[in-house]
């Protein structure tokens, strides 16, 4: 497919709306659901596409809405969310998703559940314990890719949670029991690199694989503890290429808030990844360049495209175009090569209203535009 | 030998506590409502703190969103900033951002203690960021240079443990992973011992940890050594006891022997054995056990459960030290 410079992508999930976390709960939408549901539905025009369902919703029967239907309709609003602010490549926003790592999980046995840690402030994730050998109980995502196949205008590109992250994310009782002696870093070093192989072996390859059988062509395998521990970076790549060994696919890597400069250039090993898509935007201030660090895989003579994180997902403040478009040039400079650049916001946008998701979103698309243009009619 | 049990950082929230935040954040739940179950919660650690036998209570530390915040958000010279990862961990701290060269704000802090603290000081563990960690973990665009700005730090909390002696606190636990993580050489190496300095002075007949965690200690030993505080921590998830320095310790021996990397328990026998050979590596005055890094990494539930060891591990010593 031949594309135009800067093409837009997604990168993760959105906010569930309100509408479908009661709709799939059964519950008669309150006044501020049905607006909510009204008011996307006049900007974005999804529901139309199920209007019996909509008008369900709207009229106060949850009888008449059963949670899979509403699920289906979350999927198809993240869907149209993100293909109506622009973006050239989409998903469903994860809409039947709990979150990246509990989802996967619970589609696998040898996990245990014992409750939530703080992530930071008054946000917290699950957390489970691997206290026996993983075991996939069967491939997952396929119905919901199979979804996005089916209603799709655009190009879609799927999120699937890496092997080194849901382990880094997980406690390894198991792998670890069975080192000898002390519990120290040696022993639990030896243990993760057991586990991290198994999960892409035994649960994510035959995942993806069967992704790839239903006609999924871009993959994105989210690892954003990659940088949690940078002298595991081996233990990263070997659970990438585990986990895609022998597989024809589009392949992207996802990482977020680490500091790449100390993954490279052991990262690179990843024989099947064809874009890094990391976050920058994050980390760019003034007086403080955060995306000098793409001047390393110039340095290391990477040739892979990148995704480039152009607008901050945990700040409502919404980035003007012309930010976007200036994070561009300055990255195209630094990579030399303006081609390869794909612009994303830095990670998934879950954690901002739907407002405020979207008008960085329409930011994205703008600011590559703009950053198009100047590349294609460069001002004198 | 002397054995002294306690936390070594914050401690998770309870199941009941992270409903309410996310409610509150969610608009489900009033801030009376989740004031009461941080109350509740609060009691809760200490309790726990008091029936495992601990030395010193710290409430865990629930309300606070990181080491650096209440500095961050009271300190002149500060503003807060860009989410960061918390060391080797999947957790974030908001990097506090130094504009200009800092200054504290009297009573900031106390009125930020848990609450339980607040009311029996003299049996409180406070935490403290380490003068030499808050630097490295903050984004210093103040101009001062990086010795200078330990320095100062170290004489800022020092004054802060002024004032709490005044107000009737005695233990201060100082967390500083990045001595381990990033050993300081040189002027940065002088800034930090020139730091625990004005601690000390302020100290009087008071108790200052410093616990370090996070990666191997073996190349901060030297100036670990040189430190004047009354006790060492290092975590021996990260750092070997054959490869503590031999010879007897000048200061309390800290071992972080409860791993909140992992849910698996430890056990007490094992546990015993390493503590013993560290013992018998070092001729402490005493003992000091506890999490080698902060149990906020488990929920509660796994958290509890692990903290078990550690009475367990005390009476195993008692009866086997004659």
């Amino acid at each position: 497919m031949t594309r135009g410079l800067f093409p837009t992508q997604e990168i993760g999930s959105l906010a569930k709306p309100r509408w479908q976390i009661l709709g799939q709960r059964s519950e008669p939408l309150d006044e501020s659901a049905k607006e909510e549901l009204r008011s996307w539905d006049a900007r974005i025009g999804f529901a139309a596409e199920a209007p019996a369902l909509r008008d369900a919703l709207l009229g106060g029967r949850p009888k008449d809405a059963s949670p899979d239907a509403v699920r289906d309709l979350g999927a198809l609003f993240g869907l149209r969310f993100l293909e109506t602010a622009g973006l050239d490549r989409v998903y469903d926003g994860e809409a039947r998703r709990i979150e990246m790592y509990e989802f996967p999980i619970r589609q696998m046995r040898g996990f245990r559940f014992g409750g939530h840690v703080r992530s930071f402030d008054n946000k917290y994730y699950l957390k489970a314990a691997v206290t026996d050998e993983v075991r996939l109980d069967r491939p997952y995502h396929v119905d919901e890719f199979d979804f996005v196949k089916g209603h799709a205008r655009a190009e879609p590109k799927l999120p699937v949670t890496g092997p080194y992250t849901l382990a880094d994310w997980s406690y390894n009782e198991f792998y670890l029991a069975r080192q000898p002696g002390w519990k120290g870093r040696a022993a639990r070093r030896a243990a993760q690199q057991e586990f991290v192989v198994d999960l892409a072996r035994r649960a994510v390859r035959p995942t993806l694989s069967a992704l790839i059988d239903r006609g999924c062509r871009v993959i994105q395998i989210d690892e954003p503890a990659a940088g949690t521990h940078p002298d595991e970076a081996a233990i990263v790549v070997d659970g990438f290429n585990a986990a895609t060994e022998g597989l024809d696919a589009e392949f992207t890597m996802h990482i977020c808030y680490s500091n790449y400069a100390d993954l490279l250039p052991t990262l690179l090993e990843a024989k099947r990844c064809r874009q890094w898509a990391w976050e920058f935007a994050n980390r760019d201030a003034p007086g403080h360049d955060g995306y000098a660090v793409l001047k390393l895989l110039a340095e290391y003579g990477d040739r892979r495209d990148v995704g480039l994180g152009a607008v901050d997902v945990h700040r409502d403040a919404v980035e003007p175009p012309e930010v976007v478009a200036e994070r561009i040039g300055r990255a195209a400079k630094y990579l030399g090569d303006p081609q390869r650049i794909w612009v994303n916001p830095d990670c998934g946008l879950r954690t901002r209203n739907l407002s405020v998701a979207r008008a960085k979103l329409e930011s994205v698309v703008k600011g590559a535009a703009l950053a198009r243009a100047e590349f294609e009619n460069p001002r004198r | 030998m002397i054995v002294r049990t306690g936390l070594t950082g914050p401690f998770p929230r309870s199941e009941a506590l992270v409903t309410a935040t996310r409610d509150l954040d969610r608009g489900r739940t009033s801030a009376e409502a989740v004031e009461e179950r941080f109350v509740t919660t609060e009691a809760e650690v200490v309790a726990l703190e008091h029936r495992l036998g601990f030395d010193e209570r710290t409430a865990g530390y629930l309300r606070w969103p990181d080491l650096f915040r209440p500095f961050a958000e009271t300190w002149e010279g500060f503003t807060v900033g860009p989410l960061t990862r918390w060391l080797e961990t999947n957790t974030f701290y908001r990097q506090p951002i130094l504009l200009a060269p800092p200054g504290r704000t009297p009573g900031a802090i106390a009125a930020r203690l848990p609450l339980p603290l607040q009311r029996s000081p003299a049996d409180a563990r406070v935490l403290l960021p380490g003068p030499y960690s808050f630097s490295v973990m903050l984004d210093n665009r103040s101009g001062e240079t990086e010795p200078a700005l330990i320095h100062r730090l170290g004489r800022l909390l020092g004054d802060e443990v002024k004032e709490l002696r005044e107000r009737g606190f005695a233990t201060f636990l100082f967390s500083e992973p990045q001595l381990v993580v990033r050993p300081p050489e040189g002027p940065r190496a002088e800034a930090v011992v020139a730091g625990y300095r004005a601690v000390e002075a302020a100290l009087g007949s008071g108790t200052s940890i410093v616990w370090t965690y996070g990666a191997d200690a073996r190349p901060a030993f030297p100036l670990l050594d040189r430190l004047p505080v009354s006790v060492v921590g290092v975590d021996l998830a990260e750092t070997e006891v054959e490869h503590l320095p031999a010879g007897p310790s000048r200061t309390g021996l800290g071992l972080g022997v409860v791993d909140p990397r992992t849910t698996l328990e430890e056990d007490p026998a094992e546990v015993a054995r390493v503590v013993r050979a560290a013992y018998a590596r070092r001729r402490p005055s005493a003992v000091w056990l506890g999490p080698g890094a902060p149990l906020d990494l488990l929920p509660w539930e796994p958290a509890t459960r692990k903290l078990h060891v550690l009475p367990a591990v005390r009476r195993a010593l008692s009866e086997g030290s004659a």
